[in-house]
């Protein structure tokens, strides 16, 4: 081992014997006046520390243009993350107006629907009023006895009259539901 | 060869880079490095208020974009020239060539600007030539490219 009362010349030559090798910028200044098989044992020294530095050097630029190139990666990965996050909402978007379309659509098919209903049935209600009604004229002016008859109508068009309130008033929002209104 | 020197850059691995490319072109036997503008002004300014004044670096090698610091590399240089006595051979590394930016930091004192790249070793071998016109206030600012 190098103790604290070897000299430099010594501590080195034990290092050789050792095969320990220095490293660093120690071994650049030691004197350029040591013994021939010290100075051997550094100019060792320096090639290997040279040696080592340039692999280290090698290697630490390749990792450094590999974080480079994951950076540059990431960057575009996250540029696409938000991109694909863009068309996700739009699409989502559209479904949402598509449903919100069949929907509407649904429901204007059933007003349509029940439009039509209600429109065959005033018109049965108007064809019943107008039948009665003719028939009860009729009556009269034959001087035919027409007290069921006009109970009959009188009944009818009261019925006819309050149904058909209701009926105008269905037709009214199915107008307003299917937009025909408009 | 360089007295001592001191770099400024946030990134670890170019702190590797440069140490080994210093020693491989026996720049220098002393270099320091620091990963902020802070650490640095707070050095220069211990050097300058309490002293000693030669213990500051004989050259400093600052990044422009100095992540996680409260101020930029041309900022350090404005500090270190205007507010803590100068005397010190100041530039920028960096992998920027922004002509603005190289402007501004040729108004703050920069001496020279070294782009960084994969291949630092020939810029630094051009800069060690240049270096004694730097350190006798002879030569004009210089972007090594």
């Amino acid at each position: 081992m190098i103790t604290s009362k070897d000299t430099v010349e010594e501590a080195l030559r034990k290092a050789k014997a050792k095969k320990v090798y220095l490293e660093g910028n120690f071994v650049k200044i030691l004197s350029k006046t040591l013994p021939a098989d010290v100075k051997e044992y550094v100019e060792e020294c320096k090639a290997r520390d040279k040696n080592a530095r340039r692999k280290r050097l090698d290697v630490t630029k390749q990792v450094q243009a590999q974080n480079k190139e994951l950076e540059e990666a990431a960057t575009v990965n996250k540029a696409l993350v938000i991109e694909l996050q863009n068309e996700k909402d739009e699409a989502e978007k559209l479904r949402d107006k598509a449903v919100e379309d069949l929907d509407v659509l649904q429901k204007r098919t059933q007003f349509e629907l029940v439009g039509q209903i209600v429109r065959v049935a005033l018109v049965i209600i108007v064809s019943v009023g107008i039948v009665s009604t003719t028939m009860y004229l009729v009556g009269l002016m034959m001087n035919r006895d027409t007290t069921l008859l006009g109970n009959a109508w009188t009944n009818l068009i009261g019925i006819l009259l309050t149904n058909s309130f209701s009926i105008i008033g269905t037709i009214m929002g199915v107008k307003y539901a299917t937009g025909e209104g408009k | 060869m360089i007295d001592s020197i001191l770099l400024v850059d946030d990134e670890d691995l170019f702190h590797l880079v440069f140490e080994d490319a210093c020693s491989l072109l026996d720049m220098t036997l002393s270099l320091q490095a620091l990963d902020s503008s802070d650490e640095a002004d707070k050095l220069f300014k211990k050097w300058f208020v309490e002293g000693p004044i030669d213990e500051r670096p004989e050259c400093v090698f600052v990044d422009l974009n100095i992540i996680g610091s409260s101020f930029d590399g041309i900022e350090l240089i404005r500090k270190i020239n205007t507010d803590y006595g100068n005397g010190v051979v100041i530039g920028i590394i960096s992998s920027s060539d922004d002509n603005q930016e190289i402007e501004k930091a040729k108004a703050v004192g920069a001496q020279f600007w070294i782009i960084k790249s994969d291949e630092i070793e020939p810029r630094l071998e051009e800069f060690v030539k240049d270096y004694e016109g730097y350190k006798n206030k002879e030569n004009p600012f210089k972007v090594y490219k």
